[in-house]
């Protein structure tokens, strides 16, 4: 599947793959910790400037409280 | 305001279809489904529960006249999900962000086993529909026909999701083949 930016789609797609493999054969099996996260972080670089150009990162951050997220914002490393 | 509810049972074991959710798209079942991101993910270090949030966007085949009324067929819509590998829960909530002021839909999906039988998977999912702002008016036929269209696309998406499943299954039993061969030789 492609991202909303084309050029980010190679990026997501060795995350969700890396995602996939480690849910499957580790996070199910109550092995926690991440093997993805360099994966991620590359991703979310391309993915957040991506939204922000597209003007969604406010929609996001408004639409928030309403799902019952944990998270708090965008475009921020944790 | 109008409530859709359905349950269904998916006939495989909770792991795998918890799975075939992360892997539902893209699905030739769902092509209104055109991009799911990943925004934040984590995975709770007290808990062991993993949250992720995405963002899905959908562009719906709809009547020009529905297109004319909302200003076009693209949406927006934001999810959050807990998986509880020891409790063997998935929830899911999500809510559409694009169109909100005139149309919300706001839905909740669990996987659960089924209590009747622990190698099945129980799923439930339930939407709140509301129109308001300019739509109140006519709120009644609006929530009718997005009922309709999510029963709908509920509809298609359990059959995607089984497709995934069988996906699944066959990488599994590709796997373990040669294994099995190598083992008779």
């Amino acid at each position: 599947m492609e991202s909303i930016d084309k050029k980010c789609t190679p990026l997501k797609r060795e995350y969700d793959d890396c995602f996939n493999k480690w849910y499957s054969e580790k996070f199910l099996d109550g092995k926690e910790s991440s093997d993805c996260t360099a994966f991620f972080k590359t991703y979310q670089k391309c993915l957040r400037e991506a939204l922000k150009e597209q003007g969604l990162t406010k929609m996001i951050d408004d639409a928030r409280p309403a799902i019952g997220s944990v998270f708090s914002d965008m475009g921020e490393d944790k | 305001m109008r409530l859709f509810e359905a349950t269904h049972v998916f006939k495989h074991d909770w792991e795998t279809v918890s799975l075939a959710n992360w892997r539902k798209y893209p699905n030739e079942q769902t092509p209104h489904v055109r991009h799911v991101e990943i925004l934040n993910q984590d995975v709770d270090p007290v808990t062991g529960v993993l949250r992720t949030e995405r963002l899905i966007m959908v562009r719906q085949n709809v009547p020009m006249l529905v297109r004319k009324i909302f200003g076009g067929d693209t949406s927006y819509v934001l999810e959050y999900s807990e998986v509880d590998p020891r409790k063997q829960t998935l929830v899911m909530q999500s809510q559409n962000m694009t169109y909100s002021n005139l149309l919300s839909v706001g839905e909740y999906i669990t996987y659960t086993p089924d209590p009747e039988n622990s190698k099945h998977t129980l799923f439930t999912q339930s939407a709140q529909l509301k129109a308001s702002g300019a739509l109140c008016r006519f709120a009644n036929k609006i929530e009718d026909i997005c009922w309709n269209r999510f029963q709908d696309n509920a509809h298609i998406g359990k059959l995607g999701l089984e497709q995934v499943v069988s996906k699944i299954l066959a990488e599994r039993q590709a796997m373990t083949m040669p294994l099995a061969q190598t083992a008779s030789d």
